[in-house]
């Protein structure tokens, strides 16, 4: 682990990753807030050193917060210095299929975020098209001067945030802990089976979405109801694949 | 067809953009403005996120549809996108460090690049609960905002101060300028959304919005 005061090699400072980017805090007298701040800046701070190309990014917090958790509340009483590395560790791991998605230089290319999220696409066409269909003419019309025009549904206006933060900005922790499990422990891959579950939370509020125009739809999506997480969790196991296969890297 | 549906009436629909610096308070503007909250815990923006208000303006409805956008430099190509179509910004600093505010003329010239000349921007001084630790002259924001033709206000919205009248004001603006017709979409096509389509219809002011329905 870095030293505290190693900051010197001007990636990133200390104070550029905020209390406000801290998932857990529960204020700043909380104990979270005591325990977890150090080990969870540390963490990404290394990370940001080692990955001088991608930095920190918000939003990293986000993803480090399950895992930092889960090795801190098993190691009661133990150093928790071997939370904080233990963590770093999955998180390099975890990441490593879809580091990119952080990364802006390669938004456009065949292992950024805009790829994925038209395999997404893909996906949802396949599984339901006439949803697929109804989210892509969803358009809203937008006054200017004289002038209106349409703007398009597009998702990368919710699955961005779903895909690049694994599902931790949507749920609460018990449930990403419960969805984590569920990528984790499915031979297809992290990447591909989040794309899965993501596609599930779309036919999940199916009926909500087939009713409902680009201002509701846009707001039901960044900000997901409350649902039977295991529903969709057995709707993800049923999707059929679509033809042009996704075929994402990872290691886990 | 589109699955446009008015289910709320309202004769304008404005698209206004929030945009500065990672951690000056927009999203808590935003949260401010359309559901009068505020909280010291507010996730990072990743990407983009929405809310709408309507507000009465000379007896006409003007529904605000404002995207609030990611501070931080990597989600900018993502969120620069999001510009096109959008008739007014709020370009918000954190006066109690002066960098954001520095970094204002950069979103502006960003802003600027992605939209209509005439686009009614309102620079906006957040945290002025920090008054104590200002770090940013009201005269010198205030002639900043001048040179870039841009309005300028200070607001808490921790304190729930001048933000509704800093979102009002814009689209008060906005609503007097789409009345003259300045606003016009001109000869440069990347003003459009890319790679959408596009269904330009001319229209009379008069029209409502809403009315006009789907093409």
């Amino acid at each position: 682990m870095p030293g505290r005061d190693n900051e010197a090699g001007g990636l990133l400072c200390r104070r550029e990753i905020s209390n406000g980017d801290h998932p857990l805090c529960l204020g700043n007298g909380s104990i979270w807030n005591q325990y977890f701040k150090e080990a969870m800046r540390n963490i990404l701070l290394l990370f940001a050193k080692l990955n001088p190309a991608i930095g920190y990014v918000q939003g990293m917090n986000e993803v480090l917060a399950p895992l930092y958790y889960v090795f801190r509340m098993n190691q009661e009483g133990e150093d928790a210095s071997e939370a904080e590395a233990d963590s770093f560790e999955c998180f390099v791991q975890l990441l490593s299929g879809s580091v990119d998605h952080f990364c802006q230089q390669l938004d456009n290319s065949s292992v950024g975020i805009h790829s994925t999220l038209l395999h997404f696409s893909e996906l949802l066409k396949a599984n339901d098209g006439e949803l697929w269909r109804h989210l892509d003419a969803s358009k809203l019309l937008i006054e200017l001067g004289m002038f209106t025009f349409y703007m398009q549904m597009n998702p990368q206006f919710y699955a961005f945030r779903w895909i690049t933060l694994l599902l931790t900005q949507e749920f609460e922790l018990s449930s990403i802990m419960r969805i984590w499990d569920y990528l984790l422990s499915n031979p297809s891959g992290v990447q591909e089976v989040l794309l899965r579950v993501c596609c599930a939370m779309l036919l999940c509020v199916r009926h909500e979405l087939v009713c409902g125009d680009f201002i509701s739809n846009l707001k039901l999506l960044q900000h997901y109801p409350e649902v039977d997480l295991e529903h969709v969790l057995d709707v993800a196991s049923h999707l059929k694949t679509p033809v042009s296969s996704y075929q994402p890297y990872s290691i886990i | 067809m589109a699955a446009y549906r008015a289910d709320e009436e309202y004769d304008y629909l404005f698209k206004v953009v929030l945009i500065g610096d990672a951690g000056v308070g927009k999203t808590n503007l935003l949260s401010r403005f359309a559901r009068d909250e505020f909280s010291f815990e507010t996730k990072s923006t990743i990407g983009v996120e929405f809310a709408t208000r309507t507000i009465h303006v000379d007896g006409k409805l003007i529904k605000a549809q404002i995207w609030d956008t990611a501070g931080q430099d990597r989600y900018r190509a993502i969120t620069s996108a999001y510009y096109r179509g959008s008739v007014g910004a709020l370009v918000v600093f954190d006066l109690s460090r002066r960098v954001t505010f520095e970094n204002t003329a950069r979103w502006l010239q960003e802003l600027r690049s992605h939209t209509d000349p005439n686009i009614v921007v309102m620079l906006v001084g957040n945290k002025a609960d920090l008054r104590h630790i200002r770090a940013v002259s009201v005269e010198e924001a205030q002639a900043f905002a001048r040179k870039e033709k841009a309005f300028f206000t200070e607001t808490s919205a921790l304190e729930s101060i001048n933000v509704a009248d800093a979102f009002t004001g814009v689209l008060t603006q906005i609503y007097h300028v789409v009345g003259r017709k300045v606003l016009a979409i001109g000869d440069d096509p990347s003003a459009l959304p890319i790679g959408q389509t596009i269904n330009i219809d001319m229209k009379d002011d008069r029209q409502a919005a809403n009315k006009a329905g789907c093409c």
